[in-house]
Formats: structure tokens, sequence, C-alpha cells
């Protein structure tokens, strides 16, 4: 099997059931193809022989030719399904490094309220504790000048 | 409710979570009467006492919330 294949249509009930090779298609892409389809469809997943059956009926009447069309549209979401499961696997490592680096940013960053200290240490803003106000002329004097 | 109706679903157990189906029959648990059982490969789900009254198929939506919360589930698990 090359790739899914149609099992039986009932245009009555507006169901189509496919069939796919599950060494072909890991779980996870037929999850992920079925998830799409959900809110369009009522899907059902079964299993038999190494063969996956998925049964899909339309929440709204469709014709063959559409259940037709629906299943080449479940086939090509398998294959979308795949390239993103590969692609993710080949860059995971990529992708949890900027993840990290994202992550630890955020933590080190600071906030405005780190700005709003609440406790009160008695002083005025005139205050110069550290003698930063004081001219650079009056702190090095020199010591002839002080000694006339 | 103004009509009973029985139907059985087969849910592979490889592919529907024991817990996502029964987090599913809760959430149709006003429309529905389930039960989940084991047999062979597979959860046999008897949902009965359906509501007429409801719009739209019970038991379709239930195996699309099963197979929905499995999927949750199952990504969470990774």
């Amino acid at each position: 099997m090359a790739q899914h294949s149609v099992e039986s249509v009932d245009p009555k009930a507006h169901t189509i059931t496919l069939a796919l090779d599950l060494q072909l298609y890991p779980f996870d892409v037929v999850y992920g193809a079925a998830y799409v389809f959900i809110d369009r469809c009522y899907v059902l997943l079964d299993k038999t022989a190494g063969r996956c059956l998925i049964h899909l009926r339309g929440k709204t009447e469709l014709s063959e030719k559409e259940l037709l069309d629906l299943s080449g549209e479940f086939g090509n979401e398998l294959l979308s399904q795949a390239l993103r499961r590969k692609i993710v696997k080949q860059n995971q490592k990529i992708i949890e490094e900027i993840t990290t680096q994202a992550i630890a940013g955020a933590a080190g960053g600071t906030l405005p309220t780190d700005f709003l200290d609440s406790s009160d240490d008695g002083m005025d803003f005139l205050d110069d504790p550290l003698g930063i106000a004081v001219p650079w002329e009056d702190k090095f004097k020199k010591k002839s000048a002080e000694q006339p | 409710m103004s009509q009973a109706q029985t139907a059985v679903v087969r849910l592979h157990r490889g592919l529907y979570m024991q817990q996502a189906i029964k987090e599913a029959a809760n959430t149709f648990a006003d429309f529905a009467s389930f039960k989940i059982v084991r047999d062979g490969e597979h959860y046999a789900v008897t949902v009965s006492d359906i509501d007429a009254e409801v719009e739209g198929d019970v038991v379709a939506e239930f195996c699309n919330f099963a197979l929905h919360n499995t999927m949750q589930r199952k990504k969470k698990r990774i």
C-alpha cells in the first residue's frame, strides 16, 4: 500500500472508510490528520492487522464525489502531518535552545514593580550620605591651600 | 427525555484512552447514559437513553470528543 486506500464509500450514510498502513504512517500522524477533520466530520479510528481504519462521516450531507474529495484531503493532511513531524524532530534541539533562552531572558528581566520600594529609610531627597553632591574642589583640596 | 435509544460503539484500546472516553461520557451525561466495558481489543461503550430532542448525533459527537480527549492526553504525556 503506497498510501491510504478507500475501503468503502456509502453516500447514503455520508460515510467513507479509509485504510492506512501503520508502518507508513505512525499513530501521531493519524491523530494529527484526524484532529484537522474533527470539526467537519465525525471521525472514528479503528485498528486491524497492522492497518488503521478511518471512518469519516460528514456532519452535513455529502455526495460520493465530495466523500472521495474528503479522502484525498485526508491523504494530503497525512503527508503534511508526517512532514511536520519530521521537521520538528530534526529541529528539536534548536527549538529547545531558543525556548530555554526565551524563558531565561524573561525570568531575568526587571519589572517596574522592582523599583517600588515600600520601606522608608527616613531620608530626604537632599540628604547626601555618600557625599556625591560635594564639589570635587572641596573634596580634594590641596593641603597647602588649607594651610596658608 | 422524550425517547429512549441505544447504540453500541467499539473504540479500539490501542487508539482511545479509557480516561478520555470517561471524560467524553461525563461531557454528554446530560444527554445519554454511558456504560464502558472492555471487550477484547476494544472498549465497548453502550450509549442508552439518548435524548431524542437533542439536535445532532450524540453518539458520533461522543466519539469525536473521545478522540479529541485522547489526543490531548497523549500530547500532555509528551
